[in-house]
Parts: C-alpha cells; structure tokens; sequence
C-alpha cells in the first residue's frame, strides 16, 4: 500500500512536521516505496524556508525532513500558494515578484494544489498531520 | 475518483485555516473530484448572513459559499444542533444532520481533511 502523506501543522505551533517525519521515517524503513509523496498545506509550508536557522541545541527539522528525502528519493512538496503567502520563495516566483531574494530549501518543491488531487488519486491513503 | 469530506473547524477570522480549506475544496471541485464541506464549532460563524469583516479582519468567506453550487460542491452539512435560533440569520444552503447521521457522516467518506 502506498500514502500520501498531508502536512498542514505550523512546524513551530504544533508536532504536525515531527509526528510526521517519525512516520515517514518508520513507514519507509520498513517498505521503502510506502510513501509516494508528502505535501505540506497550510503553515506546514514553513519547514521549507531556508533562511529559518533553529538553535544549535534543537533538532533541525527542515535538515531531518531534507535527509530523509534524499534518503529514500521522496518527493517534499510545498503547496506554491500557501508558500508564497508566506515568504517561501524558489527562484522563479522570486523573479515573478521582482524580488531580490528566495528562501525555498533544497529538496523542497513549490506545486499546486492539483499535484495534490493527483497523489490522492495514485496512493490507496492519505494521512493528514495537522 | 475518491470522495472526500473537508472538515471546517475553525474560525474564518482567527486563522487562514478556514480559508485554506475551502480554496482545497474549491481545488478539488476544480479537478472534478467528488467533494462535501461539513461545519462545526468555530467556523459555524462562516454562515452567518451580513458579515462585513474590515480587511484585517480577514477577507469575506461567507461570500464564497453562494458559488459552492458552480464548482458542483452541492452538500454543506452541520449539526443539528448547530443551527442558528433564527434561521434567518444562517446561510440556507445547508443539510443539518442529527446526531446519529453526523457521526456517521465521517466514516461515509473515504478521506476526511480537517481545517
């Protein structure tokens, strides 16, 4: 059986992008093509900003989420509205918006809601993590 | 094609959660997926009629509930006891359901989003 994981917690209001990197981690350890994707909504989108630096002493959630893709090839993907509502920026919207910057962590992709529809429809479950 | 329930519990006006989670229904119509709002709790508010939120108060949600029908979103379930003392004053578009029937409701789909 294969998932669709959805990220929708703030990673710093809420456990949503810890519980789910534990599952994920568990879950592909186990079988490592159990998840087709992960796709963070909401202010999950957060964990993708490369300019957020956590204190030396506390997990590095955004590294731990950037390992465990390349690890088992997974695909993280940030929903490009609610990223760019947010300040997360990949090089692309930078220049849309005429901006001197971007902040999107490698390994992250900004997509629509519609690749979304599309993992719905090619994995058996979805797990939401809010 | 998968049906799926989006749960609305919060607040249109403490968060964007309520907003992020129709623009997800919205999505989903979109890509002709089968798709039902349910409401409870904070987000009940959604209903109320003659809302005229200031632009920091956030943007008009209930305005979007008249269009549901064009994306082909035709259920909006709440609880029964959830419906306003005047029914004047929420908007007409929903379905209540007892008690028995929205406990039900949540096992009837095959995924349940919660915003």
């Amino acid at each position: 059986m294969q998932h669709t994981l959805l990220v929708t917690g703030s990673p710093y209001q809420s456990k949503a992008c810890h519980s789910a990197l534990c599952f994920a981690r568990a879950a592909l350890t186990a079988q490592p093509d159990s998840i087709k994707g992960v796709f963070f909504y909401e202010d999950a989108v957060l964990i993708g900003n490369d300019l957020a630096q956590p204190p030396r002493d506390e997990i590095n959630l955004k590294q731990a989420w950037q390992t465990l893709a390349s690890e088992f090839n997974l695909p993280l993907y940030l929903c490009i509205a609610a990223a760019v509502r947010r300040g997360v920026i990949n090089e692309t919207e930078s220049k849309r918006y005429e901006l001197n910057h971007h902040s999107l962590s490698s390994g992250f992709q900004l997509e629509g809601l519609g690749t979304f529809v599309e993992l719905m429809n090619s994995t058996q479950k979805i797990i939401q993590f809010r | 094609m998968k049906n799926t329930l989006i749960h609305l519990t919060s607040s249109p006006y403490s968060s964007i959660a309520c907003k992020e989670g129709l623009d997800l229904a919205l999505v989903l119509a979109t890509f002709e997926q089968k798709v039902d709002l349910c409401l409870s709790d904070a987000a009940l508010s959604l209903l109320t009629k003659h809302q005229q939120p200031e632009p920091e108060q956030g943007k008009n949600l209930h305005k979007l509930l008249d269009g549901l029908e064009f994306y082909d979103i035709e259920n909006v379930f709440i609880e029964s006891s959830s419906l306003a003392p005047d029914p004047a004053t929420q908007w007409p578009g929903i379905t209540s359901l007892d008690s028995a029937a929205w406990s039900e409701l949540f096992s009837s789909y095959q995924q349940v989003f919660r915003f």
